[in-house]
């Protein structure tokens, strides 16, 4: 599980004076699902063109199963199936006309396995119609069906759950947990919305303005997975906040008349009781579980426009 | 099938799978069976001579001919030059071939600037849509490397041309042979060269009034696919090499006193200036000036398509 699927080290981009990827380094295993999370504009497109071969790097060097792009770009690239921004096919031409044509351009790919990646994106029925009539989500699971055709070691997908329907963002998450786990497919996926891709990931980085501010494992998430928002409302809130902080070493902020912090699940009972004995009035206890939205809402924020 | 002819192919299949590719056919095909069938009502063409009274047929049009002269003085120019053709054969005892497919095909050989257009416009396309699309991106991220890829779009272009010729060509010689019938297997006849007429072979004049140009279609379409290739932009590159495919004449003419007037591109794109009798546009130019300037331009508006396709980035627009 600890083998290099794609390695990216100090990429950097400027374009004319800007630089757009100030240095990025990070490493996806074999098996391994990496979300890739960041505001708009803040480069997860530019380093995806990279990462297949699109854009040249300005610096630094993109390694694919310890092939370069830069100087084996072909080796490295045949390890590689992906989607960039938008999934743009042929509108003229059927969805298997499509696939078929991408097919020639790799060599051992079978009409069966057309056949199969079809039915791996569910669209049988839409084979034979024009890919201009398809509707967004119909061409996104197109694109990952042509991403899918020579059975890559690395899946790149630059927001694929832009236009699916929450069904349809249930059955990519399921195929993509099934192509890491059983065909050990490293996956790259790339969004501006943790909720909708954290649930298939393994480990997201964070990225803002052409940096990798974060990366997080998911699962130690899934761990303390009895973390909890916890919302209540007391007063005097000056005197809660205090003994939150010198008890439990828990920063809580105050929102209206309410304390909002995070506690696992059994401390809360506990605190309750401090409370209490320090006269402290409880008049109300909500709590949420806390996602990764919440965790690195901070960090994400807005993206400056630069 | 070898990687690279799959790559061919399936830029064919791009370039045949749209409508407006047959539309462009079907034009060609109304545009030559509309020649022929007002060759065969407007013109009173003799069809076929006999052997044994070819003398008399030709004197009898002669005298048609003449009289014809006399009611309609507007058609003095030609039936005199119809005349005087006939003349020829009667003093110098030929039996003419009579007109048929193979002249039919001869005189189609204007349609070849329809197919310069066609294959303009296939050729400012077939980068410049793939970035128009957006596909540009999936088509290059493939263990090819862009310069096979460009070579397959370039041949492509080439085939394209090479079978809208053939069709104007097999189109030409069905229709020809239907409305006129076919004149023989190697025909003869008279064309004004040097002011004077010779007696030429209809097929050796096919392969040079068709060969000359296809010179010119190649660099024009090669020009087209340089544009499309350099801007990404194929109603840049169909409106430039149209445009200078009209005016280009007009450019030389224009400069004809400068001293660099002979480097222009379309100084040397016409290569039947150096064809017996002829007189090159600009004094002092050789056919093989001409052939070395058009090596030049070939190669260097091959060398800017490859620069631009295989070193720039593919980004956002
Ligand atoms: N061709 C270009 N020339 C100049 N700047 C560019 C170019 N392409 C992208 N940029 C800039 O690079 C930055 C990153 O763009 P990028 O498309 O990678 O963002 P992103 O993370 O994919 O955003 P989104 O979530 O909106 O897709 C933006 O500030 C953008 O303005
Ligand atoms: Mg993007």
């Amino acid at each position: 599980m600890s083998e290099a699927a794609m390695e990216l080290v100090d990429v950097r981009k400027t374009i004319g004076k800007k630089e757009i990827i100030k240095g990025l380094s990070f490493t996806i295993q074999k098996g391994e699902v990496f979300g890739f999370i960041g505001p708009n504009g803040a480069g997860k497109t530019t380093t995806i063109r990279m990462m297949v071969g699109l854009m040249k790097l300005t610096d630094g060097d993109v390694l694919i199963q310890g092939n370069s792009i830069k100087s084996n770009y072909k080796e490295a690239v045949r390890e590689v199936g992906a989607i960039v921004e938008n999934p743009e096919m042929y509108p003229f031409m059927t969805g298997e006309q499509n696939l078929a044509h991408y097919a020639r351009m790799i060599p051992g790919i079978t009409k069966d396995r057309i056949k199969e990646v079809v039915e791996i994106v569910g669209l049988e029925k839409a084979m034979k119609e024009k890919v201009g009539r398809y509707s967004l989500g119909m061409r996104q699971r197109l694109g990952i069906a042509q991403a899918l055709l020579h059975k890559p070691s690395i899946l790149i997908l630059d927001e694929p759950t832009n236009g699916l329907d929450p069904a349809g963002i249930r059955e990519i998450r399921r195929y993509i947990r099934k192509l890491a786990e059983e065909n050990n497919v490293a996956v790259i996926i790339s969004s501006h919305l943790l909720s909708e891709i954290e649930l298939m990931c393994d480990r997201i980085g964070i990225i803002k303005n052409g940096e990798l501010v974060a990366t997080q494992q998911v699962h130690e998430n899934v761990a303390t997975d009895n973390l909890m928002q916890v919302k209540i409302e007391v007063s005097p809130s000056e005197k809660a906040i205090e003994i939150l902080k010198t008890e439990f070493k828990i920063q809580a902020a105050l929102e209206g008349a309410n304390l909002l912090f995070q506690l696992e699940k059994e401390k809360i009972p506990e605190v309750i009781n401090v409370f209490v004995k320090h006269d402290i009035s409880v008049y109300q206890v909500s709590i949420t579980k806390a996602s990764l939205e919440d965790k690195f809402f901070d960090l994400i924020g807005e993206n400056t426009i630069e | 099938m070898s990687n690279f002819l799959k790559l061919i192919s399936n830029e064919l299949k791009k370039i045949y799978v749209v409508k407006s590719t047959w539309i462009m056919y079907i034009v060609l095909a109304v545009i030559i069976v509309g020649t022929g069938i007002l060759n065969n009502t407007v013109g009173d063409i003799q069809n076929s001579y006999e052997s044994d009274s070819w003398r008399t047929q030709l004197e009898e049009e002669n005298a048609n001919l003449t009289q014809e002269m006399e009611d309609e003085t507007y058609l003095e120019t030609y039936n005199s030059m119809v005349i005087e053709q006939n003349n020829y054969y009667l003093e110098n005892d030929i039996q003419p071939s009579g007109y048929g497919a193979w002249h039919f095909i001869m005189e189609n050989k204007m349609l070849l600037s329809l197919v310069s257009l066609l294959t303009i416009i296939v050729a400012a396309g077939i980068i410049a849509n793939e970035f128009r699309w957006g596909t540009i991106k999936l088509l290059l991220i493939r263990p090819i490397s862009r310069t096979k890829i460009l070579i397959s779009k370039y041949v492509s272009v080439l085939l394209f041309a090479l079978f809208t010729l053939l069709f104007v060509l097999i189109f030409s010689g069905i229709t020809g042979a239907i409305l006129f019938g076919i004149e023989g297997m190697n025909p003869y006849t008279l064309l004004e060269k040097n002011g004077s007429l010779e007696y030429v072979s209809v097929i050796g004049e096919i392969i040079s009034g068709y060969g000359y140009q296809l010179i010119i279609l190649l660099m024009m379409a090669t020009f087209a696919f340089m544009i499309s290739s350099v801007f990404r932009n194929s109603a840049l590159a169909i409106g430039l090499a149209i445009f200078l495919m009209f005016v280009g004449n007009q450019i030389v003419f224009f400069f004809a006193e400068r001293s660099w007037a002979k480097y222009i591109l379309f100084a040397n794109t016409d290569l039947s200036q150096y064809a017996d009798g002829n007189t090159p546009f600009i004094e002092g130019m050789t056919l093989g000036f001409s052939i070395t300037m058009l090596l030049i331009y070939y190669i260097v508006f091959m060398l800017l398509a490859w620069i631009f396709f295989t070193k720039r980035d593919v980004a956002g627009n």
